[in-house]
């Protein structure tokens, strides 16, 4: 009897038991992943150069992700118990004695989670490989995953298995229980609409406020350094977002539908009678649920926003200091072919250019101060037949104009203005000077700023020294060994320039010495003799790889999870609302435009979260990406969330308009 | 001859526990007929009703009306179908909890897209003759279920349907609204030739009618013709009943 009320309730939400246990069984997939990644002996083995690194993070992110999705399941598993109300409350009156419903309300979600674990750690076992293939390849790293649980890892699973269950169970117990004692059925919800239209006539006020002040973040970010202003901005922006978002859904969009209702010549007509209704009602039941969402869609948009500028700024900092895979200068140049030669290294590339080392000086607009330095000139051909990557982050020049190169004071922004009247030693001054930050051969090769300058500027300037830069690019790496590292290490600096500064530029000097001078003294400059990527390059490729590894396994379940509440909510109508359609379809309504209500409401349910997130999102981008133009990359990815998310709009709709459909022909 | 219903059949469930609700019907219908279904509970009554007004599709047979065979129809031909031509009151009434009465008795007129005006005044019209005005602006469920019962009557009449499908329309009703119901159905059949189909346990409805048949396991087991006086017509049908039910479980229940 009892195995059969059971068995009756899970038949009957079916599809909603079906997609709750596949968004439960893919958490519990991912999270059996990622435990049993951190002591996969191949993964070890592979990621040496990354020690315990790896271990410690996936731990934590598999803790990190456990917790949400415990989160998830109480919170979700609740809907079926109150799903169940009406039926649990007959049962009583027929005289089920209390605590067999409180039984059946265990057992059943025992049951639900029992399955999903199943599933999960089914995943778990079919898709660790695949998974771990994936992070081997994004990480750039050759080698075989051989799947691997260790017997410590199963019996964790299964205890969480057993705790997270008996937790689950006993809570939506005790929710059966204070469905049987709170007897009464529907909680009557109050229209208020004394409160709801000025609430929702503040919310968006709020929120066309935070959108005008997002516009002057665009500008005003640049001044993060210096002034609380933009910080300012920020926080009013999210709080105007979040409270105006609420107050929204709260009131302003109960008031437009309220409205539309109210104006007779558009609701009575058609199915409009039932639908704007209808609407006003599941928008009611759900308000609190759609924001709940909207908040997390904007936080997952701003985190994926923030990932990716992040990965950008360490990615073209990491460009800007390491173009080549190998650099040297003019002392050091026939060591290092002579170390490479000896290794048979596959060159792919090779380059060369000639630069000149002078003294300037100049009033630095960053520093508020005049500066005077050495600074190392290249002339403009020569900057051309370079490698495109090296200008990545200059402004554009043509053959007239000069670019100074610049350390970036801030790994984020970049400041896009012009230097100006710059003295150059027994050479004309340079008026006018576009800025960039992208180094030829490499920060690290230069002691300071650089300079491109037009041909005929560079062939009349006098040099103080004078220096050839060479890089190398290599198929498969440089191979250099450990011993050869040791040998060249004694070449690091090539040389070292003391100058000497008088009164007029005229007068001053540049000393070369070879040896490191005994004081360093304040105008004691350091010229570098090789740079090489190295060991950098795979722990900087693998660590992008597995921020995008856990970055993109993230947001996925995110996704998963906002969206399968979404679908829920819609699939999980109460009883009179699902029976409403069916009447409408008994008096002569088309199926066709039954069909639209429950598509309409699918796409009331999806858009309105997804709409609200973007706006709301799009600040995030004024945060990273201010000034000039919105990144193809970003917009990709917002892109990329938007189909997945409406991937699970789809189906819903689909869903559930199959189980509306069902019953239509009983 | 308006409708005509030829060796239909329907049964529920898989084959183990198959219930043969209607087994073999035949039936004719003229235009402005007003025709009673009657017969024990689970006869068959409301399935024959439902297939009649497409809602259900027989498994054999054919429903022909106005010439035209609705077996054939796609459902989006049949749901047009019944929405211009056909007005039900249901058993369970099927009204729209989310609505108000208002809105639920103009309902078949907003769909199909009516102008206001004739809205507003079929509506006070229905509302006055079933002595329902001070329902007007209360939800469904507050209503009792004879009040319910008359609003779902009160939508089913509203746009003047040609054939009207009701299942028991007083079953829960008090006499005298029950009279009101039927006098205003016999009046329709009368001056604009509905033709009524009405399902019913009652001997007192069912006497209303021009014609009663009735319906025993699936089967039509007989039929009367109404001779012209509602006394003798009522007499006749409740013999019937007795020889239907001979004593049977189910015939307490239907006699007075
Ligand atoms: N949706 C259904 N699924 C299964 N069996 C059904 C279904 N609808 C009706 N039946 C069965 O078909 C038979 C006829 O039912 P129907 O509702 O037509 O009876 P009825 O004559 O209208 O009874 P009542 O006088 O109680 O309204 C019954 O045995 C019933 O159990
Ligand atoms: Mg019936």
């Amino acid at each position: 009897m009892y195995r059969k009320i059971i068995r009756r309730s899970l038949s009957n939400m079916r599809d909603s038991y079906l997609i709750y246990i596949l968004a439960c069984s893919f958490a519990i997939g991912v999270f059996g992943i990622l435990i049993s990644m951190g002591d996969n002996p191949s993964l070890r083995n592979a990621l040496r150069l990354w020690d315990t690194f790896i271990y410690d993070i996936t731990v934590t992110m598999s803790g990190l992700f456990a917790f949400c999705a415990f989160v998830y399941m109480i919170y979700v598993g609740g809907f079926f118990i109150k799903q169940q109300r009406n039926e649990f409350l007959t049962f009583e009156k027929l005289g089920m004695p209390r605590w067999i419903l409180v039984a059946i309300g265990f057992f059943q979600t025992a049951i639900v989670q029992a399955l999903a674990w199943l599933i999960g750690i089914g995943l778990t076992l079919i898709f660790q490989k695949f998974m771990g293939m994936m992070l081997f390849y994004l990480m750039g790293v050759r080698f075989n995953f051989a799947m691997h649980i260790s017997l410590n890892d199963l019996w964790l699973l299964l205890e969480i298995f057993v705790f997270s269950t008996l937790v689950l169970s006993i809570i939506n117990a005790i929710k059966t229980m204070r469905i049987l004692q709170k007897k009464q059925r529907k909680v009557i919800i109050k229209t208020r609409w004394w409160l709801r239209i000025p609430a929702g006539a503040f919310g968006i006020l709020l929120l066309f406020s935070a959108q005008i002040c997002t516009f002057y973040l665009f500008k005003d970010m640049r001044m993060i350094s210096y002034s609380s202003k933009p910080l300012i901005e920020i926080v009013y922006i999210m709080g105007a977002d979040i409270f105006g978002t609420y107050l929204v859904y709260f009131g302003f969009l109960p008031t437009i539908l309220n409205v539309m209702q109210k104006i007779h010549s558009v609701a009575y007509s058609g199915v409009n009678i039932f639908s704007f209704k209808y609407m006003k009602e599941r928008l009611f039941q759900n308000i609190s649920i759609l924001w709940f969402v909207t908040e997390l869609s904007a936080l997952a948009l701003a985190l994926l926003t923030f990932c990716y500028f992040g990965y950008q700024a360490v990615h073209q900092n990491y460009n800007s200091a390491y173009p080549f895979e190998l650099a040297a200068n003019k002392d050091t140049v026939k060591v290092i072919r002579e170390e490479l030669q000896k290794n048979n290294a596959k060159i792919k590339g090779r380059y060369k250019t000639e630069v000149k080392i002078n003294l300037v000086s100049y009033y630095s607009k960053s520093n508020e101060s005049y500066v005077r330095q050495p600074m190392t000139f290249m002339s403009y051909s020569a900057y051309k037949s370079l490698p495109k990557r090296m200008r990545k982050g200059n402004s554009k020049i043509n053959s007239h104009q000069f670019l100074k190169i610049d350390y970036n004071s801030s790994l984020m922004y970049n400041n896009p203005t012009s230097e100006h009247n710059i003295e150059v030693k027994n050479a004309p001054m340079i008026q006018d000077a576009k800025m960039g930050y992208s180094f030829p051969y490499g920060s690290s090769m230069h002691f300071g700023p650089m300079m491109i300058v037009p041909n005929k500027y560079y062939q009349k300037m006098p040099a103080e020294v004078k220096d050839t830069f060479y890089g190398w690019d290599f198929k498969k790496g440089d191979r250099l060994s450990h011993d050869q590292l040791e040998r060249l290490g004694g070449y690091r600096d090539a040389y070292y320039m003391k100058v000497d500064f008088k009164s007029s530029l005229e007068k001053s000097n540049i000393e070369v010495m070879k040896k490191e001078p005994n004081k360093y003294e304040a105008a004691t400059y350091t010229q570098a003799g090789f740079l090489r990527q190295g060991n950098l390059k795979k722990r900087f490729n693998q660590g992008g790889g597995f921020y995008l590894f856990i970055v993109a396994l993230f947001s996925v379940a995110l996704l998963v999870a906002l969206g399968s509440v979404l679908t829920l909510r819609v699939l999980l109508r109460d009883d009179y609302q699902s029976r409403q359609l069916r009447t409408l379809q008994k008096i002569g309504v088309e199926e066709s435009e039954i069909k639209g209500i429950v598509r309409r409401e699918n796409t009331l349910t999806f858009l309105i979260p997804i709409i609200f997130a973007l706006i709301q999102s799009y600040t995030s981008i004024a945060m990273f990406d201010f000034g000039h133009h919105m990144s193809k990359n970003i917009i990709l990815i917002y892109g990329g969330y938007v189909v997945l998310y409406s991937l699970f709009g789809v189906i819903s709709y689909q869903v559930s308009w199959r189980g509306v459909k069902q019953k239509f022909n009983l | 001859m308006q409708i005509a219903v030829k060796n239909i059949s329907k049964d529920f469930g898989k084959k183990k526990t198959a219930v043969h609700a209607i087994k073999d019907i035949s039936l004719e219908v003229e235009q402005g007929e007003f025709l009673g279904i009657m017969g024990p509970s689970g006869a068959g009554k409301t399935t024959l009703l439902n297939m009649i007004s497409t809602n259900a599709r027989p498994d054999h047979g054919q429903i022909i009306i106005d010439g035209l065979d609705l077996t054939q129809f796609h459902d989006r031909d049949q749901a047009k179908y019944r929405r211009n031509k056909m007005g039900f009151i249901y058993q369970s009434f099927e009204l729209l909890d989310s609505l108000n009465v208002k809105e639920n008795v103009i309902l078949p007129l907003a769909l199909n897209r009516s102008n206001k005006k004739l809205i507003e005044e079929r509506f006070t019209y229905m509302m006055n003759l079933l002595n329902i005005e001070e329902l007007s602006g209360r939800a469904i469920d507050e209503l009792s279920l004879g009040q319910r019962q008359i609003v779902a009557a009160a939508r089913a009449l509203i746009n003047n349907p040609e054939i009207l499908f009701a299942d028991e329309p007083t079953g829960s009703l008090d006499s005298k609204s029950a009279t009101i119901l039927l006098n205003y159905m016999q009046m329709i059949n009368q001056k604009e030739r509905t033709t009524i189909l009405m399902a019913t346990h009652d001997a007192f409805t069912a006497s209303y009618c021009s014609r009663v048949i009735f319906v025993k396991d699936g089967v039509v087991f007989s039929e009367i013709v109404n001779p012209g006086q509602r006394d003798k017509f009522f007499e006749q049908i409740i013999n019937m009943q007795r020889t239907i039910g001979g004593g049977d479980y189910f015939n307490v229940s239907q006699n007075y």
